[in-house]
């Protein structure tokens, strides 16, 4: 599904710094993949080059068997509205559009009509448990709820992967385990999830931990245990 | 792709969320547009004003006059005019050369004349002139009958009346026509009334020679030689066939005047072309500061669009890397940008041009000009409002659109 091989990437400025050296890395439908490592280590900018956010110098990015790599900048944000689902750290909702609009914005760009919008919108925040709250402006729904919406909105054009940046990183520990049954819920009807965390009790929840220091893959392990729900 | 409605939709949120930056760009545009529909009423009003005074005197109006500012003290030792029904003959007969419509000798009275009926009285001035003379200055009768070709051969002591001369001798209800008015020991019958006449935004100004042009009695010239007991002219009023060659046929006639004098008199003329001239000088002055004090206020409201614009994309740079990495396009992006700019313009416009409008109105009912709304001017008005947005938009728009999607999510 993923395939990155040498991947590179290098900051340029007055000294050059390089963030990911000939990175090669796979990752199949269905994976729950975690990548860790400390700051500095290159994980998010791996992260935003698999969700087309970011650009990288060398190496070639095969998605769902789309070479990323030859896209111009239409065609990206193409893939971005519909191959790639994001979730942020900090929520990202739109504050003067309400729960059900924000949950529909990526629609807007694939062209569905406002029904169509609507519907699905609806649909997916039942799915995650906020079909109560469509209405309601992003001030005035807890953090909890507030990634539950951006969740609803990674998934609203049905996207191959789910990409989440430290997800719970904003939540205190208990909304954070709420919202990581979620993904594990995800993961569990077969969706693909990338996720960037730096909790190993986070981590543990995934089916592959993929370690990261200074731009090189350290530990890439499968963790077969791991598999689903809280006991 | 996102469609335009929705586009439009986005858009009108994103203003209304900063209802009041909204709304003092809208103002900034509505001000700059309704300048320039004030100044646009204010410029043509006046103009059609200024011109239509000056039609009363003839557009085509040329007049020939014996000069004395060049005399010499020997010359002007001369009396008279200079100018006497030979003279008026001899042109008469060379019109289709000349280049000459229509010639009209005049005779006058002191502008102070004083008329009687009964016991009422009226300062006036007696304009003698020939059948011609109507045309020439655009007079209408709008009673009774103009003068004829009898009235002058015979010398009749016949006049047409201007309104004020109507007012101040007769009664309301009073049919002046047949009815003798005294100048003097003279009984003028009156044959016609003549239609008002305005001159008033020229008379403010001091010009028209101070001159109402209600208050004449036009009689025939050969009546007011008679009194004076000469054959002498005043002045020639002449109108040209073509207003281009007035300037022409002045000299002409100013020329062959001086022939047939043998040059005992210096001549001069005047043409209402040159009059026009200086006119379209000053009133296209006055338009042209106008038109650039209103379009700098449309220039300040399309810079506050741009400040608006500017603001809002540096506010809203995590919103663009959103927009993006949920599969917004540059382009989208611009469009977006641009339409807040584009509605607010747009609405200013509207509303610059009802201001404008209302505005208008009270200027004219103040200064008595005439309102010419324009059609042209509106839908120009509005096109110019949204292109000044689109502008102003343009940049700040394309830096957004331009942005980075992981830069711009990293603002905070």
């Amino acid at each position: 599904m993923i395939a990155l091989n040498g991947i590179a990437k290098t900051y340029p400025g007055a000294v050059p710094v390089p963030v990911l050296h000939e990175l090669d890395l796979g990752i199949d439908a269905g994976e729950f993949v975690a990548i860790m490592g400390p700051s500095g280590s290159g994980k998010s900018t791996l992260l935003n080059i698999i969700a087309c956010l970011d650009t990288f110098d060398r190496g070639m990015y095969e998605l769902d068997g789309q070479v990323i790599s030859s896209l111009n900048a239409d065609a990206l944000a193409a893939v971005r509205a519909t191959s790639i689902g994001f979730v942020f750290q900090g929520f990202n909702l739109i504050s003067r559009s309400s729960a059900w609009r924000n949950v529909a914005l990526p629609m807007l760009y694939t062209g569905a009509n406002a029904k169509q919008r609507y519907g699905r919108a609806q649909e997916l925040l039942a799915r995650v448990g906020l079909e109560d709250r469509a209405d309601h402006l992003p001030s005035r729904l807890s953090g909890g709820q507030q990634q539950r919406v951006a969740i609803a909105r990674a998934l609203v054009n049905d996207p191959s992967v789910l990409v989440a940046d430290e997800p719970t990183g904003s939540l205190d520990t208990r909304t954070g385990h709420e919202i990581m049954t979620l993904f594990d819920e995800l993961h569990a009807s077969g969706r693909t999830i990338v996720m960037v965390t730096h909790e190993n009790d986070i981590a543990a929840r995934a089916s592959r931990i993929v370690t990261l220091r200074d731009g090189r893959i350290i530990d890439d392990n499968r963790n077969t245990a791991t598999q689903g729900f809280d006991s | 792709m996102i469609s335009w409605s929705d586009r439009v939709a986005e858009s009108v949120a994103a203003l209304r969320d900063n209802r009041l930056r909204t709304a003092l760009s809208v103002l900034g545009i509505a001000i700059g547009i309704a300048a320039v529909m004030i100044v646009s009423t204010i410029s043509r009003g006046g103009n059609h004003l200024v011109f239509s005074e000056l039609e009363t005197f003839g557009l085509n109006s040329v007049w020939a006059y014996r000069d004395w500012a060049n005399d010499s003290p020997l010359e002007r030792q001369r009396s008279g005019s200079g100018i006497d029904s030979s003279d008026v003959e001899a042109i008469s007969e060379q019109r289709d050369a000349l280049g000459i419509r229509d010639i009209s000798p005049i005779v006058r009275t002191n502008r102070n004349t004083p008329a009687r009926r009964g016991s009422r009285f009226a300062n006036i001035q007696l304009i003698g002139a020939n059948v011609d003379y109507l045309d020439i200055v655009n007079d209408r009768v709008i009673a009774g009958r103009p003068l004829m070709r009898h009235d002058e051969q015979q010398r009749l002591a016949v006049a047409l009346v201007a309104p004020d001369v109507i007012e101040k001798l007769f009664d309301r209800n009073e049919d002046p026509i047949g009815k003798v008015i005294n100048i003097g020991e003279r009984r003028i019958t009156v044959i016609g009334l003549l239609a008002a006449k305005s001159r008033d935004f020229l008379s403010s100004i001091g010009s028209a020679g101070g001159e109402n042009a209600n208050d004449r009695m036009i009689v025939p010239w050969t009546f007011l030689q008679r009194v004076r007991g000469d054959t002498e002219v005043d002045h020639l009023h002449i109108a040209v066939n073509d207003f281009d060659s007035a300037a022409l046929v002045a000299d002409d006639v100013v020329g062959l005047l001086g022939r047939r004098h043998a040059g005992n008199f210096n001549y001069s003329s005047e043409t209402m072309a040159s009059y026009i001239a200086t006119t379209d000088t000053i009133l296209g002055g006055v338009a042209i500061v106008g038109t650039i004090a209103a379009s700098i206020s449309l220039l300040v409201g399309g810079m506050g669009i741009m400040n608006m614009m500017g603001t809002a994309v540096l506010e809203r740079t995590r919103e663009i890397g959103l927009r993006m990495a949920v599969g917004a396009r540059q382009q989208d992006i611009l469009w977006q940008f641009l339409i807040e700019a584009a509605l607010i313009s747009l609405v200013g416009g509207v509303i610059g041009l009802l201001a404008g409008a209302g505005i208008s109105v009270v200027v004219v009912w103040l200064t008595g000009f005439p309102l010419l709304p324009s059609m042209l001017s509106i839908v120009g008005a509005l096109c110019v409002s949204v292109a000044v947005g689109l502008l102003s938009g343009l940049l700040p728009a394309r830096r957004a659109a331009q942005l980075k999607p992981v830069e711009a999510l990293r603002t905070d």
